[in-house]
Formats: C-alpha cells, sequence, structure tokens
C-alpha cells in the first residue's frame, strides 16, 4: 500500500465534487443567507435575523395552509398518475395495429408546454363560456353552469386532475421501458403453469417493473411538489389562497409582498422536506435490495 | 485572445454613450414604439445609443428585484408609482430635481406627477395614465326598459338586478373576484360610501363604509344581479364578459374602449361616471406608471436628455393613443383626439375625484390582505363585519412596521 494508493481515489473525485458543490452547495447558501437576514425587496441584505423569518412563517396560517395543500396535492397528483399509467402502458405494451400512432397520442400532451396546457384549462373550466360546463349541459349531467375555479372545492381538485394528466405521459414512459425488459419466456412459462392473466400481472410483472415504478414515484414527487404552472395559470393560489402550495406561496411571498427572506425560508423549508423524503426512500430501496 | 480584449476594451467605450431602459409591456404596439422613439432620438442625438429591454408587466417587478439584486439593473425603468415608495426608502431612484428645469415640470398635468413627489422630491416622471369609470351596454339597458345609467349606487342595484331578469346568460352587473385589483373593485363603492383605505395611519376596511360597500356587493352577489363565480374573474375576464353583450355594467379603465372598437365593433355601450353613495361622495382609482433614474446610473445627464425627448408632445400623443390611456402633458390633452373624444372626456371629468393608492411601505401586502377578506366573503365563508375587521388588523400591523 503507498500512499499514492490512498489520495488518488479522492484526487479523481475531487472535479465532479467542485463541480458538484458549486450547483448545490452554493445556491442552498445563498439561500441560508438570505432566510437569516432581513432583506429588503430587491434582495439587499440587512441585519442578521437568525430563525425570525421561519418563526414568521409558522405565525402565517396560509403556510400552514399551503404545506398541507402541497401534500395533498402530490400523493394525489403523484398517485393518481402511477395508477392511471400502469395499464395505459400495460396497454400500449401489447401488439395492436396502430400501437404506435397510439404511443405518439399519449407522448403528445408532454410536448405542450404546462402553462399553455393549464391555460386552455383555464377557459375550458371557465363559467359562462367555457367547454366543459357546455358540454356537461349537452350531456344532460348538470342543469346549471357549474363555477369551476370559483372556490377551492371544485378548483383544487379539477387542478389535481390536470396534474394527473400531465404527468401521465412521462410516467408511462418510464413504465414502458420497464415493461420491455422483461423476456417474454416468463409468461410462456407461467402460462404453461396454468397462471392466468392477473397472476402473470400480480407476480411477474409488477414485480419487475417495480423499480421503474420506483424511479416514476421519485422523479414525479420532486417534480410535482415544485410544479408552479398549472395552480398560477388557473387561480393563482386563489381564491383567499384557498389553492396555494409551497411555490405559489413562496412566489406570492417573495416577488408580490416582496419579503424576499420569508421567501427564501420557505425555500429552505421545501428543500428540507424534499431531502428527507429523498432520504427515506434511498433507505428503503436500499434495504430493499439488500434482502433481494 | 488579444482579439477578445480588444472587443472587450470597445464595448466598454460604446457603453459609455449607451442609456439602458427596462420597458414594460401594455400591449404589442409597446416594442415598436420605443424602438421607433430610439431611432428618433439616435438620429437627433448621435453619440448617444438607446437599449431597450422590453418586459411583459407581469414580470416587471421580479425582473428589477433580480436585476437592482445583482446590481446588473439599466439606467431608466417604467415602474408601478405604488411601488415608488420602496425604490426612494431603499435609496434606488434618483431624484431628478436637479436635472429638470421648470419648463420640464410644468408640461406635467399636476394630478399625475404628484404621486411621484416624496418628501418634496420627484422620483419619477409619469408615463402612462389611467383612470376608471363605468361602461355600461346599452342595448341590454334598453331591453331592460332604462334610458340611462345609474347616477347612485342605490339606482345601480335596482338597475343590475333589472338587466340580469333579462335571462339567457345576461348579468346586471360585472363583479371582479380574482387576482390583482380585486381589492380595488371594492373601492370603488367603499369611496362613494365615504371611506377611506387609510386614514391617519389607520386602515379603513373595519369602518362603517366598508361594511356597507361589502354588504351591497354580497347583496349584489346573493340576488344574481352579479355574474355567478364572481371569485374565478378576473378584470380581463369580466371585460371579456362585457365584449360578448354579457354584462350590464362594469368599471374599468380607457384601454376596454379600443378593445371594444377592436373586437366587438357592434357592441353599444356608453361611458358613465362612478356612481354616488347615499352622502354625495364618489371616488375613481387613478393609476400612474412613472418612468424612474436609478442612483447607480453611470450616465445621468444622457438618460435624463432621453427622458427630456421621451416627454415631448410627438412622441407622448403617440404612445397614450397607442396604448389607449389619459394624457399625463397639458400639450397631449389640447390635441384633438383627446379633446374631441367623448369616453375619454367622463374619465378626465372623474380625475378631480381621483384617488391613488396610498404611498406606503408594505402596500402590496395589505392589499393582499384585502382582497383575500373580499374573497371570503364574496364566497360567503366569513361574516362581513368580522371578516373585515381582522383584515384591518392585519393592515393596521403592516402600517405600524
Amino acid at each position: 500500500m503507498t500512499s499514492k494508493r490512498v489520495v488518488a481515489p479522492y484526487v479523481l473525485i475531487l472535479p465532479s465534487f467542485v463541480l458538484a458543490a458549486l450547483i448545490v452547495i452554493w445556491p442552498v447558501n445563498e439561500l441560508a443567507q438570505l432566510a437569516s437576514h432581513s432583506v429588503n425587496r430587491f434582495g439587499q441584505l440587512r441585519d442578521f435575523v437568525g430563525m425570525a423569518n421561519f418563526r414568521a412563517l409558522l405565525d402565517d396560517p396560509n403556510f400552514i395552509d399551503a404545506l398541507w395543500r402541497t401534500g395533498i396535492w402530490t400523493i394525489g397528483v403523484v398517485g393518481g398518475a402511477i395508477l392511471c399509467s400502469v395499464p395505459v402502458a400495460l396497454v400500449l405494451n401489447e401488439d395492436f395495429y396502430g400501437r404506435d400512432l397510439a404511443r405518439v397520442l399519449v407522448m403528445l400532451p408532454w410536448a405542450v408546454s404546462l402553462t399553455m396546457t393549464a391555460i386552455v384549462w383555464r377557459w375550458a373550466l371557465s363559467g359562462e363560456s367555457g367547454m366543459l360546463n357546455s358540454a356537461l349541459m349537452d350531456f344532460g349531467i348538470i342543469d346549471e353552469n357549474i363555477q369551476w375555479l370559483a372556490e377551492a372545492r371544485t378548483a383544487f381538485p379539477m387542478q389535481i386532475l390536470i396534474g394527473i394528466l400531465v404527468t401521465i405521459p412521462f410516467t408511462v414512459t418510464i413504465i414502458l421501458g420497464g415493461l420491455a425488459s422483461i423476456p417474454d419466456d416468463l409468461y410462456e412459462a407461467a402460462a404453461l403453469e396454468g397462471a392466468g392473466r392477473w397472476e402473470q400481472f400480480r407476480y411477474i410483472t409488477l414485480p419487475l417493473i417495480a423499480p421503474f415504478l420506483n424511479i416514476a414515484l421519485v422523479l414525479n414527487t420532486i417534480y410535482v411538489f415544485n410544479s408552479f404552472p398549472i395552480i398560477w395559470a388557473m387561480t393563482q393560489g386563489g381564491p383567499a389562497n384557498s389553492t396555494d402550495i409551497l411555490v405559489t406561496y413562496l412566489y406570492k411571498v417573495g416577488f408580490r409582498l416582496g419579503k424576499l427572506g420569508e421567501a427564501s425560508a420557505v425555500s429552505l423549508v421545501m428543500f428540507g422536506i424534499l431531502l428527507v423524503f429523498t432520504l427515506i426512500y434511498v433507505r428503503l430501496t436500499a434495504s430493499r435490495g439488500a434482502k433481494a | 485572445m488579444l482579439a477578445g480584449v480588444g472587443a472587450i476594451a470597445l464595448s466598454a467605450t460604446a457603453n459609455a454613450g449607451t442609456v439602458r431602459m427596462t420597458v414594460a409591456e401594455y400591449s404589442a404596439k409597446t416594442g415598436p414604439y420605443f424602438e421607433q422613439v430610439a431611432k428618433d432620438f439616435e438620429a437627433a442625438n448621435p453619440g448617444i445609443k438607446i437599449q431597450f429591454e422590453v418586459v411583459p408587466w407581469d414580470n416587471l417587478l421580479q425582473k428589477l428585484t433580480t436585476d437592482i439584486s445583482a446590481n446588473a439593473n439599466a439606467d431608466l425603468s417604467i415602474i408601478g408609482t405604488r411601488w415608488l415608495v420602496d425604490f426612494v426608502e431603499q435609496g434606488i431612484a434618483e431624484p431628478l430635481d436637479s436635472y429638470m428645469t421648470p419648463e420640464i415640470k410644468g408640461r406635467f398635468i399636476e394630478t399625475f406627477l404628484t404621486p411621484s413627489v416624496m418628501n418634496g422630491k420627484t422620483y419619477g416622471l409619469p408615463i402612462a395614465a389611467s383612470a376608471r369609470a363605468m361602461y355600461y351596454n346599452k342595448d341590454l339597458f334598453a331591453k331592460a326598459g332604462l334610458s340611462e345609467p345609474p347616477k347612485t349606487w342605490a339606482e345601480l342595484e335596482t338597475d343590475a338586478k333589472k338587466v340580469s331578469a333579462l335571462g339567457n346568460g345576461v348579468y346586471g352587473f360585472g363583479l371582479q373576484g380574482k387576482e390583482v385589483e380585486t381589492d380595488v373593485y371594492f373601492y370603488y363603492a367603499m369611496w362613494s360610501f365615504g371611506g377611506e383605505i387609510v386614514k391617519d395611519g389607520k386602515s379603513g376596511l373595519d369602518s362603517k363604509a366598508a361594511v356597507d360597500a361589502a354588504s351591497l356587493y354580497k347583496r349584489l352577489i346573493d340576488e344574481g344581479a352579479t355574474q355567478p363565480g364572481v371569485t374565478s374573474y378576473a378584470r380581463e375576464d369580466v371585460q371579456n364578459l362585457f365584449k360578448q353583450g354579457k354584462i350590464g355594467m362594469m368599471m374599468t379603465a380607457p384601454f376596454l374602449a379600443n378593445q371594444i372598437r377592436a373586437e366587438a365593433p357592434n357592441l353599444k355601450y356608453g361611458v358613465a361616471p362612478i356612481p354616488k353613495g347615499p352622502g354625495g361622495d364618489q371616488g375613481t382609482y387613478g393609476v400612474t406608471d412613472s418612468v424612474i433614474m436609478f442612483q447607480n446610473s453611470k450616465n445621468k445627464a444622457e438618460a435624463f436628455k432621453f427622458l427630456d425627448f421621451l416627454f415631448q408632445p410627438k412622441q407622448r400623443i403617440k404612445f397614450t393613443i397607442d396604448e389607449g390611456f389619459l394624457p399625463v402633458t397639458k400639450a397631449e390633452a389640447e390635441d384633438k383626439y383627446f379633446a374631441d373624444n367623448a369616453d375619454l372626456k367622463v374619465f378626465t371629468s372623474l380625475l378631480p375625484i381621483a384617488r391613488f393608492a396610498p404611498v406606503i411601505a408594505g402596500w402590496e401586502e395589505i392589499a393582499d390582505t384585502t382582497t383575500s377578506a373580499l374573497q371570503r366573503i364574496y364566497l360567503g365563508q366569513g361574516q362581513i363585519e368580522p371578516t373585515l375587521k381582522e383584515a384591518a388588523a392585519k393592515a393596521n400591523a403592516v402600517l405600524k412596521k
């Protein structure tokens, strides 16, 4: 053992480490600076205030509400998207006439900007001239216009639905990748043993695409948790902050009210939540991997 | 390498005579207008170059915040005058008095220049101004048997009910309950009932006038005199309903007339003053945007030279007509276009009673609190008096800071 052997790995790892530090640690450090100081609305640091910005958040009922709502939003959208994507991916994995076209159709919404999708839905959900109301009227499902975006009770579930809709393409793509990796002879063998379609799905498909579902779960959670356009374009978190999630709340606090210190504190809280979530997730998958 | 250094040196000298200005995009006409002004100015003033960054209104404050914190702001910028107090308190805006001749100062209509005067110093020049008046649909009024627009809020309530009674998705009073200026839409009535946004350093939201105004709006909603679901209607949404001929009355700015001319030329509408309250009080909302100069600008003389040019009649008249605002300089107001325009006359006649957003730090937060409280009242999620009291308490806490 020479000292060279001991040092070499660290030297090799150094460039990536420096890069990671620049990309990750520097902004977090900047945020911590902002969050622990009183900051004027132009981002210029004034006095050190310690945890005051965090305390101000805890005193704000809108923050607590937004925190809970972010949980509902993330679980709703990610859960809904995965539940819907598995059957879609299974169908698209079958060999049928026009499959390529069907795949393109499913992927297409992905190519449309999220903001634009949200704006189109804002029009579709408009109370007096919206497409959804006229369609429901034509089918005789409702006899009075529903004011979808007028209150959280109808607006927020619709936003979650749209969130699910736009998350499906990406999720389907990942699951399709998983399905493609399952060799056909597994199913042939299972069929010979007398396994039905449900049993094949339960005991072959599901375990084998589990790692892919995990990827979809983690990436979607991070993405949806931080997703801004749908809610902002449709209700701006209103009426009366009743559809705010943490990012829209953060934007309002930071750029509308000019409290950049508090906004940075929100941002750090969000970073913390996602970090904890990711760590738990890594622990879980690592231990499961060890058992297998 | 040497060539690169040379290029940097060259661009540095070029920058010496370059004035950068951040411009808010009011419409598709804004960008081309400023391009033209820059061309004309550069032709008249060789050696000075003008550079614009045209930014959508919604992102303007965010962009300025980022630029200023990075010390990369332009020399001049358009800002909402209600933001000015922050710019002044943080030492970001440069007082313009030392550059301004009495002639330049004399060009402006006093009402519009005063909001940018703080502590006796002029920090901005008004570039855009508007006030609000009531638009009404003449066809719907005729169908409902009404011959003229309401003069008081009591009349407005009966008239709105009559128009709503026409049915077929037609509603009497277009009420805004979403996004920016939801609070302003409420002040129209509050002022008419004798209320003030801030009086003696205290919020007027818990005053009798505010409660009366909120009760009136809530009654209009409950009586079906407004469009349903007011909390899902931003200003643009209500304006669209008006353009579609579905709304009897609404209050908004002069630019709606421009939009109607372009998008719904057959709509028969009239413009009338904001109705009066029981005590004869009346108020409209005046808004100005100002151009400020940054304290850290390195080309202050050149920048002001450009401002002087920008505020000459030829440039001003084109801008104001393009964007559908009100004249801010006396020379504009005398121009035939404005002097003969019946719609605009109503707006200008309201200027003596126009009120501006109070010049206080934290105004945006108070506006936000007010909007939230109103939305809860409109939705029936809060009793009127306690909800307004709570909002007033929050506003007072902001005012004390």
